[in-house]
């Protein structure tokens, strides 16, 4: 079975969660003065799910970013206790399985995975173009982190794109009315990402992605080759969305370790099955 | 050390940025969510679940017009006020929903203050955790002037306690109707005197066309509004009860 079957379950499933919450928490009634001074107050809406990817709540369960929650230590100089218990069921599965998040999970990863088909086809058409970009996420990340710090202000919070997703999905559905930062900012990403280059927000630039590939830098889970059925045909080279050669496992061990984000997709385009996930001795 | 155009261009982006960020960080004069500690826009994660939990939808959120604050929530009582996690019951009584107000429950980071909904905590609560207080100008509030309103005292979800219906310690004359005093001490800022007065733009400036149904509003105060207003002068400040940032 392919393993991108399962990713996409997994991903739809995100998406799904995304429109559902808003959706399930928003409170259909208008504010009106004149009812209000006749003694009607709008019935109110009380829910227990809230939230996005950056942060999530299930009834008294909350699960945190581990980047929300260092940005908010390093914004406030304080150390809120339930944050950290908040982050610790990413963390654990980043340490583990490496940053999952961004192939699995990310609901923007998956719209832009989807969006290659549109780039494969503006590519022949040669409109779309191939900017050669290098990996800028921990400077970015770095920066950031910089700014959080001496300015005393969370920054990624403002600006991470699977965030600001789930969070435009919310104003939509609850103040019917989207905000135009964030609007900009996804079509910005997905014009860039179509016409110059393949993935590269996840690439180059996310510094939420760049904190997670740290994290799981020393993962148990990771992708491991068969050297004997290996056909050396290059089809995992292709496949990879982040330009590593999974090919050369094996043979030159310096497989991009951080970069890696388990998706699976080399595993999938290897027509010999040499390709296969393991833990780590 | 020889600085190529290429780096120096590098480096001095970097100083802008920053200088942008400095630039962009400010507090603004605005009503935050009830528990909003004095570091909120430090430890907000703009993760936006505050609104999503609120019964009322009351929270707002900020767009990239208001720099660093984007995506930190507000509470605008001219549109949506706060009604502290209150059910109002079909016999006019108002019952709490929830054992905390929500907004603090589903803050992750502390920035809202968890805090208990029961009338007693948020009486005793602490003046930097509150929204506002609201400020009542007795020129142009219909109750002190033509003692016909009173919206706000009955609105208050502290009736009583923050919104009183006469003024402790002050003998008036010939007072007949309720005349709405703010208790400094227990008003915690929700919004919804500001909310309900009937001395705002809207029915000022509101003209009845033939056919149009009115208001409750319009045809109860609409008339002594412009009177109070016009006797006030064009740069008083409406409604006449305002929810204003504590200091």
């Amino acid at each position: 079975m392919k393993v991108k079957v399962i990713r996409r379950v997994f991903q739809l499933a995100v998406l799904a969660v995304l429109i559902a919450v808003p959706i399930y928490t928003q409170n259909p009634i208008e504010w009106a003065p004149s009812r209000i001074a006749l003694g009607e107050l709008p019935p109110p809406r009380v829910s227990q799910v809230w939230g996005d990817t950056w942060s999530f709540s299930f009834y008294g369960i909350n699960i945190t970013h581990p980047l929300a929650a260092l940005e908010a230590i390093l914004a406030a100089k304080v150390v809120y206790l339930p944050l950290l218990m908040a982050t610790l069921l990413p963390l654990a599965i980043t340490l583990l399985l490496g940053r999952v998040f961004c192939s699995w999970l990310c609901p923007v990863g998956f719209l832009l995975e989807l969006n290659q088909r549109l780039r494969g086809f503006l590519r022949e058409k040669g409109i779309a173009k191939d900017v050669k970009l290098r990996d800028y996420r921990y400077h970015l990340l770095g920066f950031t982190l910089a700014l959080t710090f001496f300015f005393a202000t969370p920054v990624v919070s403002a600006f991470d794109p699977p965030h600001v997703f789930g969070r435009e999905l919310f104003y939509l559905f609850t103040y019917h009315s989207v905000s135009l930062g964030g609007i900009a900012l996804l079509i910005g990403i997905f014009a860039f990402e179509t016409l110059a280059s393949e993935r590269a927000w996840c690439r180059s630039f996310c510094p939420a992605g760049g904190l997670l590939s740290l994290l799981g830098a020393k993962r148990l889970i990771k992708i491991q080759k068969k050297k004997e059925r290996c056909v050396l045909c290059g089809e995992c080279n292709i496949a990879c969305p982040y330009n590593l050669r999974p090919v050369e496992l094996g043979i030159d061990k310096d497989f991009n370790d951080k970069t890696c984000d388990n998706c699976g997709l080399c595993r999938d385009a290897c027509p010999a099955g040499a390709l296969y996930y393991t833990i780590r001795r | 050390m020889r600085l190529s155009r290429r780096s120096f261009i590098r480096s001095s982006a970097l100083l802008w940025l920053g200088f942008f960020g400095f630039k962009m960080r400010r507090e603004v004069p605005v009503i935050r969510p009830p528990g909003a500690t004095s570091d909120f826009l430090a430890r907000c994660i703009r993760c936006g679940k505050c609104g999503e939990a609120c019964p009322y939808d009351s929270i707002k959120f900020f767009d990239i017009s208001a720099g660093a604050n984007v995506a930190t929530p507000y509470i605008d009582p001219l549109e949506t006020p706060c009604y502290l996690c209150l059910k109002r019951t079909s016999e006019g009584k108002d019952e709490p929903l929830s054992d905390y107000l929500l907004c603090g429950e589903a803050c992750p980071t502390g920035a809202l203050k968890k805090i208990k909904n029961d009338r007693d905590t948020l009486l005793s609560l602490p003046d930097e955790l509150k929204m506002g207080i609201s400020v009542l100008n007795r020129d142009i509030c219909l109750a002190w002037q033509y003692d016909s309103c009173g919206e706000c005292y009955y609105n208050c979800p502290l009736r009583d306690d923050a919104m009183l219906d006469y003024p402790p310690n002050e003998v008036i004359t010939g007072a007949v109707g309720i005349r709405p005093y703010v208790n400094e001490k227990h008003c915690v800022g929700c919004g919804m005197c500001n909310y309900v007065c009937p001395v705002n733009e809207k029915i000022a400036k509101a003209t009845v066309e033939p056919g149009r149904k009115l208001t409750y509003f319009e045809e109860r105060y609409a008339a002594m509004v412009r009177n109070v207003i016009g006797k006030a002068g064009r740069e008083v400040k409406l409604p006449a009860v305002r929810v204003v940032k504590r200091v």
